[in-house]
């Protein structure tokens, strides 16, 4: 606790998470209006904390201590950055008669008033409606993750904006920009075929998982699984216990992945190097071992299953010639033939649970959705739900329920101690609000090309029919297509597919008006006409709902700060704009929209803790019931002490949101719907792609590049922190911070790179620079890259290249993968397994500033604004 | 008055560097004399964790060496300072009186671990004061306050346990456990059959003392024989009922990896 009498406490949510939801806040001390420092928050002693109980293994819980990544310890670096945006800015080059389009990413700003700002975009909306009747040439971008408060750095609010014009002005739909499954892709497009899922994102339920994981499990696959990385960002202290408790139950990690991640390079007690995305083989040929040895279950394959005579087959090679031996699968994969067969019947003969986080093979690679599915079926060879045998994930332990969480806790907790915001809808929903829409990973596209078909809405909780619906952008022929783009991300080229296409598209003469909404002048920022200026989380009251962790609490976060420039929150800048329109009533001030929430929770109906009295409080943090409540509370819901996960499927053989109930080697609904697809066949089946090391590809860009969820910055988050580079980037020789690229010794040597050398990756997308880190961490023929960096145009022999180091710039888009005009079928993303060259550079030859100058971007600086 | 002490346990560390931000987050722009002046926004650490990448594809594991002003007893930081700026609290904690300081930066080779910064702005000499200004409050230092796995503790009555490069001796009062020891990894196959050899008897014998240690081959047919005495010469033999007797020597001058050893079935004899 601070000294000082005028030191004061606040808490400040999570910087990154997002979607209106929270890590713990640290807690924050401010003195003389300044962040002065940021601590770990102590849960007090009179929380009861939970204690998951096991027979013989010892009990486990967590500390009171928490703490989150060191991002949010440096956050407070960002409030006084030099690229923050601090007044309206508007483009120098645009002109409402002449949008001038190509000087979108080269122009400079000028700072304007709040009022013109509101001029400029009322007029612009009120054109959009003259002229085309409706909202729906404007491509709303709002999503995804961004600060964690739950209300005023939301980033949906340009969607609520659009709906309220069309709720009480009657001004027609608008484009809405859908999220895709951006982080359980193989789950969603594959996994769901087989075991359902739908209302937990195709990825099984968590409930009660550790009870079960931490009795009976052996062994734990952490396939791709980084708790140390992304559970750590994503949930804060809990995610790093967890492998710590697998350890002290004497579960043995064996993690599969291409690098050694850094969770695999302190808990494993097994690394097994693996090409990337080249899982799908490696489980064929552990299917092998298993049907030639007899060593998978067989009555749970006659009870809980259906069609496995078809993977038998495809696993002899009697439908492809090819037999899916252990030596097959090794030179697809790289991992030796005794290292397969030892696997395969470690797996067998002991309790095997698989483990993920968000990250590995099964989202975002090439093909994730044909990894996910030959997972679940040697899952299901094993008996899928017994003891031991689960899907764990290390990390949000509030996510994908069926009716419990996954450590001990009272369900009237999780489903009435926290404010949820109706805004998660627009994200994570059922489907798209608006019928007039566009995947995410098709945005490009649908502003260049005009016409455009896909299969499925990419809604997170989409039924999986919808997979089989055809869709197009725009909905008709003689639609005007999008005119206008309302950007509150500022993080499309850095965390999705083929960023360099992105800004090519903001560049489109389509476009006659592009609006950014954002604290900071970055990424895809520079591509606006206008930018507002959004506050930071220190600069607001807001309420902190922390559901990303294993305690669930509510914290009052009070303005730390004075707001920087004439900054304004995400939720107060589209409250004055749909002010400017007339819709007052659906913007009420920001206190009156906290209280209604706070009221509607656990802390108010049951507890009869007021508004006012929370707000001196500062914080209700819920009570974990005691092992004996929560072995009451299984039972309720048909788990026994130590059992949870899918224990229920296992009793029951039925009820998987499947066609059959069943686990399904063979996809009723794939053979029904679209039965003839050589991608996504109704059984699972090994198919090479271009993006593989053996693809004709591969001869001009013979190395595969994954890309993991960063360490130290959050997606692109963080990653103009002084202290976040330190740590996470590379010096090169020029003196500039490099991302860090890992090459295998040999394929350095190759091309006569060594450590510390600045070097381009490049394909026929674009080029990018990094700092090489020669390390035994990555398998010979694969580059580790964190995805997501910061961008930062430099000319290199008068080629634009970025010396941000964001691989995402030059990843694959969907539409690549089909022919142009045909319908893509699988709206997936690939941002994690292609093909690239890498080469040494002379760093004299880099001529800086063509993206991230921003004093010379910003004219007409205020004096004093200069960082 | 009670000597403190520092105890780093390496095994427990991962590596997560909030040491080294917490370290930034109270000392950077803030002031806390006289023990320090404000560090600069970027460039000193204070806290340092040095990363050790160990082994050879596939048998590579991360240590993590959060490195600190070891408060040495001895310090020879102290003796090199023309104006006697470097002192030791009653508790043992080395500090630099920046009053004091003329910024010669002969301090900065003196010390052995180098964690001694130049502070150009202000013309000083800065580093770890292990947080003076916290531990005078009762508080504990940050980076010990901040670190989820306990890996930093502080206290005055802390065991022994290693010093970080004794040869130095300087009398450091930051003590270490599981620091970084060689070891001898491979992996044992059998040469007919295309499979691993599990439960094979891997020994080492320390050819100086005689002295032996051993482990056995896991499932996946890997060893991993650690802690071993740096710089000996080892005997390796690997022991299997159905196999013939294997046997190497190895040099621990670093880490040693055998790679794949194809083991012969015994003959019928």
């Amino acid at each position: 606790m601070p000294k000082s009498p005028d030191c004061r406490i606040v808490y400040v949510s999570h910087p990154a998470s997002g979607l209106a939801r929270s890590n713990f806040p640290l807690e924050c001390h401010v003195e003389d209006g300044k962040i002065v420092r940021s601590l770990p928050f102590y849960i007090p002693d009179d929380v009861q904390l939970y204690e998951i109980e096991t027979t013989e293994r010892g009990n486990y819980s967590r500390p009171r201590k928490e703490v989150q990544m060191p991002l949010a310890f440096a956050a407070k670096q960002r409030v006084h950055s030099n690229t923050r945006v601090k007044y309206p800015l508007l483009r120098d080059g645009w002109d409402s008669d002449n949008p001038n389009a190509a000087g979108r990413g080269s122009d400079s700003f000028s700072p304007i008033s709040w009022d013109k700002a509101l001029d400029i975009i009322v007029a612009q909306i009120e054109k959009i409606h003259d002229k085309y009747g409706s909202m729906e040439p404007v491509l709303v971008q709002a999503d995804g993750h961004g600060q964690s408060g739950y209300l005023q750095s939301l980033h949906f609010w340009g969607h609520y904006l659009f709906d309220m014009l069309r709720e009480h002005k009657g001004w027609g739909w608008w484009t809405q920009q859908v999220r895709n499954p951006d982080s359980w892709e193989g789950y969603y497009w594959g996994a769901k075929h087989v075991w359902g899922f739908d209302d937990t994102l195709g990825e099984p339920y968590q409930d009660a998982v550790w009870d079960d994981v931490l009795e009976h499990s052996e062994m734990v696959i952490f396939s791709g699984n980084d708790p140390e990385a992304t559970g750590f960002g994503m949930s804060g202290s809990v995610a790093l216990e967890m492998p710590k408790w697998l350890k002290k139950a004497g579960i043995k990690i064996v993690a599969i992945a291409p690098d050694l991640n850094h969770a695999a390079a302190v808990h494993a007690d097994t690394w097994i190097p693996i090409k990337p995305n080249t899982d799908a083989a490696l489980y064929l040929a552990i299917a092998h071992v298993w049907i030639a040895e007899g060593t998978y279950d067989k009555s749970y394959i006659d009870t809980h299953t259906v069609g496995f005579e078809a993977l038998k087959a495809h696993v002899a090679g009697k439908d492809d010639s090819i037999e899916k031996t252990p030596k097959w699968a090794s030179r697809v994969t790289g991992i030796p033939v005794p290292t397969i067969k030892a696997l395969a019947r470690e797996w067998a003969a002991k309790k095997t649970t698989v483990s993920v986080y968000f990250g590995g093979p099964k989202i975002r690679g090439t093909l994730s959705h044909l990894t996910a599915r030959m997972e679940a079926y040697v899952l299901a060879m094993q008996g899928f739900g017994s003891p031991g045998r689960q899907f764990l994930r290390t990390g949000a332990p509030s996510f994908y329920k069926k009716s419990l969480a996954q450590v001990p806790r009272y369900p009237e907790v999780d489903f009435h101690g926290l404010a949820f915001s109706p805004m998660i809808e627009y994200a994570i929903g059922h489907g798209p609000k608006s019928p007039v829409f566009i995947p995410r990973t098709l945005a490009a596209e649908a502003i260049q090309q005009r016409k455009i078909s896909w299969k499925s809405t990419t809604a997170a909780l989409a039924k999986a029919e919808d997979q089989f619906e055809s869709y197009r952008y725009p909905p008709t022929d003689d639609h005007p297509g999008i005119r206008m783009v309302w950007n509150e991300n500022g993080s499309q080229p850095g965390s999705w597919g083929h960023g360099n296409n992105w800004l090519e598209a903001l560049r489109s003469d389509n476009l006659d008006f592009v609006v950014g909404v954002h604290p900071w002048l970055e990424n895809d920022l520079t591509y606006s006409d206008l930018i507002l200026p959004a506050q930071t989380n220190y600069e607001h009251e807001d309420l902190v709902v922390v559901q990303r962790s294993d305690i669930l609490a509510l914290f009052y976060q009070e303005a730390a700060i004075e707001p920087v420039g004439e900054s304004k929150s995400d939720y107060e800048i589209h409250r004055m704009v749909g002010q400017r329109l007339g819709l007052d009533d659906a913007f009420p001030p920001a206190d009156d929209w906290l209280k209604k929430s706070y009221e509607g929770t656990l802390a108010f109906t049951r507890d009869e803790l007021s508004w006012e009295d929370f707000k001196k409080q500062k914080h209700v943090i819920y009570d974990c019931p005691t092992w004996e409540e929560w072995v009451e509370i299984k039972k309720e819901q048909g788990y026994s002490e130590h059992t949870g996960g899918q224990h229920w499927f296992w009793n029951k053989a039925d009820g998987l949101q499947t066609p059959s109930g069943k686990i399904e080697f063979v996809s009723e609904r794939i053979a029904k719907l679209d039965p003839d697809s050589v991608e996504r066949p109704p059984l699972a089946k090994w198919i090479a792609h271009s993006e593989q090391a053996d693809s004709e590809k591969a001869k001009t860009y013979p190395l595969t590049v994954m890309t993991n969820h960063p360490k130290y910055r959050f997606h692109v988050q963080g990653d103009d922190i002084e202290w976040i580079r330190e740590l996470g980037k590379m010096r090169g020789e020029d003196g500039a911070f490099y991302e860090p690229c890992w090459v295998h010794p040999d394929d350095a040597a190759e091309r006569n790179i060594i450590q510390g050398d600045i070097i381009m990756a490049h394909n026929d997308r674009g080029a990018i620079l990094f700092g090489a880190v020669i390390t035994e961490r990555i398998i010979p023929g694969a580059l580790s890259i964190d995805h997501g960096a910061k961008i930062d145009f430099v000319l290199l022999d008068n080629r634009k290249v970025d010396r941000g180091g964001c691989i995402n710039l030059i990843a694959p888009t969907v539409q690549e993968k089909y022919e142009k005009g045909a319908e893509i079928a699988i709206p997936e993303m690939n941002i994690s397994g292609f093909l690239v060259e890498v080469e040494k550079i002379d760093p004299s030859r880099i001529e800086p500033g063509i993206g991230m100058n921003y004093d010379e971007l910003v004219r007409g600086r205020k004096s004093g604004d200069a960082a | 008055m009670s000597q403190k002490n520092f105890l780093i346990d390496v095994d427990k560390c991962t590596g997560c560097n909030l040491c080294v931000v917490a370290c930034k987050d109270e000392h950077v722009d803030s002031s806390y004399t006289p023990w320090t002046k404000p560090q600069p926004e970027g460039g000193q650490f204070w806290m340092n964790v040095k990363p050790v990448e160990r082994g050879t594809i596939p048998r590579v594991r991360m240590n993590f060496l959060p490195t600190m002003c070891q408060h040495c007893e001895d310090a020879p930081c102290i003796s090199s300072c023309p104006e006697e700026a470097i002192k030791t609290r009653e508790d043992g904690l080395v500090w630099i009186d920046a009053e004091l300081c003329t910024g010669c930066g002969d301090c900065q080779p003196a010390c052995p671990y180098d964690v001694i910064y130049k502070n150009d702005d202000l013309n000083i000499a800065q580093k770890c004061t292990g947080c003076a200004h916290r531990v005078d409050e009762g508080d504990l230092p940050r980076c010990v306050d901040v670190c989820p796995h306990e890996a930093i503790s502080f206290g005055d009555d802390l065991d022994t346990a290693e010093l970080l490069h004794p040869e130095f001796d300087a009398k450091p009062r930051v003590y270490w456990k599981g620091l970084p020891k060689p070891w001898v990894t491979g992996m044992v196959v059998d040469s007919n059959k295309d499979e691993v050899v599990i439960r094979a008897t891997v020994t080492a014998t320390d050819l100086k003392d005689g002295t032996s240690i051993n482990t056995s081959s896991d499932e996946f047919g890997e060893f991993w024989l650690k802690d071993l005495t740096p710089d000996h010469e080892y005997r390796i033999e690997i022991c299997h009922a159905v196999f013939e007797n294997y046997s190497d020597t190895v040099t621990t001058t670093s880490d040693c990896e055998l790679g794949t050893i194809a083991l012969r079935t015994k003959s019928n004899r």
